[in-house]
């Protein structure tokens, strides 16, 4: 039977936004017994995205207006045939180890992985190591971190859970960044050739810039240059710009947005993840509301060694490019969270210098009496002066940094951690 | 058989507007859902994923947008309530047994029935969907009531859906 008016009316309403939960549990109802309401539905939805389509098309025949992408199946085939190959170069680099990548591992801290070029898996990385093209090598923590020399005297760092392989790419001395961050110091002398960075969705290329890249999602990469300049390409596209010192570039599969270099936003000392809202989120299960509770971030276990498995969320601070987070002397926490057990908690933070790179990263074990009753939500409040260095190379405090990503972990699966929400606050002023 | 490259990204395109449509059903916004479209048909060409039949690819395309478009309504603040996911399921499931013939004849005569349609009903439709303002938005831009606009969007759907058909039989007969 054809629906009438009203019916059509509340289908709209609901594709506007307007029906509350309540209303739109109800409309799940209607929707499942009629099949006419789901026809007139799929319906509205083509005819949406068409004329969003047609109205890309007619304003891309006028020069003026902003252009709007257009799926163009032979530019994406290329984009993902590059991906593929830059992706199976190590499969032919070994051939080729002499070429002029080398890299020396001059610190880690916590667990990684080392697979040789023939896929092999070796012992952890420790400093003295040499790496050449092809091999591979994973961070398997939040707490995780390796150093690498290069033959130049440029320093790559990897750092949290990440993973990066040293490829060859158009005769430049190259690392695929399959996910993760990598923070780099590139110095190259007159006549080297210079070092690229390549992720899902962007080439960089430099031969002098300290930077950062974090990748998200496998598709999205920030970049953060702090000095010289680094090129970057959208390889879905091949749109280049070039990032300067205190620039950033959020490089993704979309072309919606022309690639651009910003100037990096002024710090705050404030950050806080709203959950719902927190596209930080970068490790964990999301859990539905529930009448007790609003949405949170489940513990997703990490293997991070031979049987040996850790239970973590992870939150990246400055991976949708916001702000950078000073940490100020006085700086707190404030984390509302759910253990079922009174095993202890560990926060963990990463930090990097002012405008500059890798500084260290710093954590606080949470004893059970702390947490209260298993069970129980509870707020915890834990200032900067708690957080310990997780190495003794590192500066005592980390006081005058910029935050870079949170994590919270419970070596215990029956702890069945939940986040529920994380703020970073600045230092209370008394009246 | 395995698909090929090339078959896949030709299946895709063939059910570009309903797989566009069903991110567009969970996200309401058409340059996301065109957003995820692309995301997904990168994902099926190059993830290490295997589709034997057109029915897997669509399958595993389907559930793919509607995940993709879930986590894109995670990341926005104060994103509106979505549809319950079986439904969207049933939603999905009747794209897909459309037939690929059968949907690209649809695609093409909904673009000819837009062509044809008057300034103004374009123009209502451009600013819903192409430039994604809120009916309330839409209203107050024409001057008009709330429920005026509903009922001209209301009669829209329904005159493009009738010119569909007519464009269809005419093209069989």
């Amino acid at each position: 039977m054809a629906l009438n008016q009203e019916q059509q009316g509340r289908l709209l309403r609901h594709l506007n936004g307007e029906l509350s939960p309540g209303e739109t549990t109800d409309l799940n109802q209607f929707l499942k017994e009629n099949a006419e309401a789901r026809s007139f539905l799929r319906g509205v939805a083509e005819q949406a995205v068409v004329v969003a389509d047609v109205e890309r098309l007619a304003q891309q025949r006028e020069p003026a207006k902003v252009v709007r992408p257009v799926f163009n199946p032979v530019k994406w085939a290329v984009a993902a045939t590059i991906i593929l190959i830059l992706a199976g170069s190590f499969l032919f680099s070994f051939q080729s180890a002499d070429r002029g990548l080398r890299a020396e591992v001059v610190a880690t801290h916590g667990p990684n992985q080392h697979l040789a070029s023939d896929g092999v898996t070796l012992p952890a990385l420790m400093p003295g190591v040499m790496l050449k093209i092809g091999d591979k090598l994973r961070t398997l923590s939040s707490r995780s971190w390796v150093n690498l020399k290069l033959n130049d005297g440029s320093h790559v760092i990897l750092s949290g859970r990440s993973s990066m392989r040293l490829i060859h790419d158009e005769n430049h001395r190259a690392f695929l960044l399959r996910y993760g961050n990598l923070w780099a110091t590139i110095n190259t002398p007159e006549g080297v050739r210079p070092v690229s960075i390549l992720t899902e969705t962007a080439r960089l290329k430099t031969t002098n810039a300290q930077f950062d890249v974090e990748t998200k999602f496998e598709e999205i990469s920030v970049i953060n240059v702090n000095k010289g300049s680094v090129s970057t390409e959208r390889l879905s596209d091949a749109s280049q710009v070039d990032v300067g010192a205190d620039q950033q570039t959020i490089i993704t599969m979309s072309q919606r947005k022309a690639l651009t270099a910003l100037r990096q936003p002024e710090p705050v000392n404030y950050w806080n993840c709203g959950m719902l809202s927190c596209p930080e989120a970068v490790h964990g299960r999301w859990l539905k509301s529930n009448e007790e509770n609003d949405v949170r971030l489940r513990a997703m276990p990490l293997l991070i060694g031979e049987n040996k498995t850790i239970h973590a969320t992870n939150f990246s601070v400055r991976s949708s490019g916001s702000p950078p987070v000073m940490i100020e002397k006085g700086s707190r926490f404030s984390i509302r969270l759910t253990s079922k057990t009174t095993d202890p908690l560990y926060i963990g933070i990463t930090t990097k210098k002012r405008r500059g790179g890798f500084f260290g990263k710093y954590t606080e074990k949470l004893e059970g009496d702390l947490l209260g009753q298993a069970g129980e939500t509870r707020k915890i409040n834990i200032s900067i002066s708690d957080f310990a260095p997780l190495d003794k190379s590192l500066s005592s405090s980390p006081v005058g940094t910029e935050l870079t990503d949170i994590w919270v972990v419970s070596r215990m699966e029956s702890a069945e951690l939940e986040v529920h929400h994380v703020e970073f606050l600045p230092r209370e002023v008394q009246p | 058989m395995v698909l090929s490259e090339q078959d896949i990204l030709k299946r895709l395109m063939g059910q570009r507007d309903r797989v566009a449509a069903a991110a567009w059903l969970v996200v309401r916004d058409a340059h996301s859902a065109e957003d995820i479209f692309q995301n997904v048909a990168l994902k099926a060409l190059a993830k290490e994923v295997t589709f034997d039949s057109d029915g897997a690819l669509m399958s595993w395309a389907f559930i793919t947008t509607r995940r993709e478009g879930i986590d894109w309504l995670r990341r926005q603040k104060n994103a509106p309530v979505s549809l319950d996911e079986t439904i969207l399921e049933v939603l999905e499931a009747e794209w897909a047994d459309e037939s690929l013939a059968q949907a690209d004849g649809r695609s093409q005569a909904l673009r000819d029935c837009l062509n044809e349609l008057p300034e103004k009903s374009r123009e209502l439709l451009k600013l819903r969907y192409f430039d994604g303002q809120r009916c309330e938005e839409v209203a107050s831009l024409l001057g008009a009531k709330l429920d005026a606009i509903y009922k001209r969007l209301s009669r829209l759907h329904n005159s493009l859906k009738d010119c569909i058909e007519t464009k269809l039989n005419q093209a069989v007969s």
